[in-house]
């Protein structure tokens, strides 16, 4: 707790707190926000084309869309690391975001096998067999809950934190 | 603008408003699908812009437009929830420049859109096989479309702090 309050006393978060700028905490936000919308967007759209929409879409040349999705996910990393940083206690305390993590890491991982069976089957010539389908609902279920509980953090267990951040 | 006050004061007094600012979990609830419909609308017009500026060239044009459906649905639900916030709060976004300059580039997005689909340019991109390069024009579109797509994002996420709306 100790060490919770001194990071969100560090100058860092205090001026990304406080700072009346656009460019400190609202910057951030944006930031979280277009990360999500790549990351999950583009997860999203590989997903269901696993499952079987526009079956015509040749999967094997969507691996290009792998990178977009981690400069996603490299976004969210970092914008959701200062975002911590500024309201350290209340959200390391709050249990929702540790649900979101847990999502988040399910997602990844469902996003990486995906990337390794569905794109293997591609190359087999087949079309996604069922492995990869349960994978790429699961992705999309994952998702969903991620954002979910992501979006709850601002609203659920709130009872301790620094400032009254408005996000 | 007293259309606008007129408007804003007769929605205030729907059951609707009513029911957005007194239940506890609308609000949050209609952010969280406002922020699945971004992602599905995002995903979907990122990755076809992104194809006519050269990425994923390999995938042909036509298979890929047929996601659209979903990036149509995404925005739908933004727009039903952003109807909730809207009809909760009114006068908190008309007297908003942020809330119109979101507007406006909705409206720009939705404009790029129709140029896109009369102008001719998206019968040439139908045809885009597999490696093809997707003509000038088709490309200046989808760079207008990232642009203003993401300035929608910026202005919404912008709300609270350059105008004060939630």
């Amino acid at each position: 707790m100790e060490f919770l309050s001194w990071l969100e006393q560090s100058s860092f978060s205090v001026w990304m707190r406080e700072s009346p700028s656009v460019w400190a905490y609202p910057m951030v936000l944006f930031m979280h926000t277009l990360g999500l919308g790549l990351l999950v967007g583009a997860s999203m759209v590989i997903d269901l084309r696993v499952l079987g929409c526009s079956r015509d879409l040749p999967l094997e040349p969507m691996k290009k869309f792998f990178p977009v999705m981690w400069i996603g996910f490299w976004i969210n990393a970092l914008s959701g690391l200062a975002l911590v940083t500024i309201d350290a206690t209340a959200m390391l305390t709050n249990p929702l975001f540790y649900v979101k993590l847990i999502f988040i890491a399910l997602a990844i991982t469902c996003g990486r096998f995906i990337g390794k069976l569905a794109f293997s089957d591609a190359l087999a010539d087949k079309g996604p067999l069922p492995p990869s389908k349960i994978l790429a609902a699961a992705s999309l279920v994952f998702w969903m809950a991620a954002i979910t509980a992501g979006r709850l953090t601002a609203y659920l267990f709130k009872d301790v934190g620094v400032a009254d951040l408005s996000h | 603008m007293t259309a606008i006050v007129d408007f804003a004061t007769w929605i205030k007094a729907t059951k609707l408003s009513a029911f957005v600012v007194h239940s506890p979990w609308v609000w949050p609830a209609a952010e969280t699908v406002h922020f699945i419909g971004l992602a599905m609308l995002i995903g979907v017009i990122a990755l076809m812009d992104l194809r006519l500026l050269g990425l994923a060239k390999r995938l042909p044009f036509a298979p890929l437009h047929r996601l659209l459906p979903w990036a149509i649905a995404g925005f739908v639900l933004c727009l039903m929830t952003g109807t909730v916030f809207f009809a909760g709060e009114p006068f908190q976004y008309i007297h908003n420049s942020v809330f119109w300059f979101k507007i406006l580039f909705i409206a720009l997005a939705g404009t790029n859109v129709l140029v896109f689909y009369v102008t001719g340019i998206f019968h040439e991109v139908e045809k885009l096989g597999p490696g093809d390069d997707a003509p000038r024009a088709a490309k200046l579109i989808a760079v207008v479309s990232l642009f203003l797509w993401i300035g929608v994002m910026y202005l919404g996420r912008m709300l609270p702090f350059l105008g004060e709306a939630f």
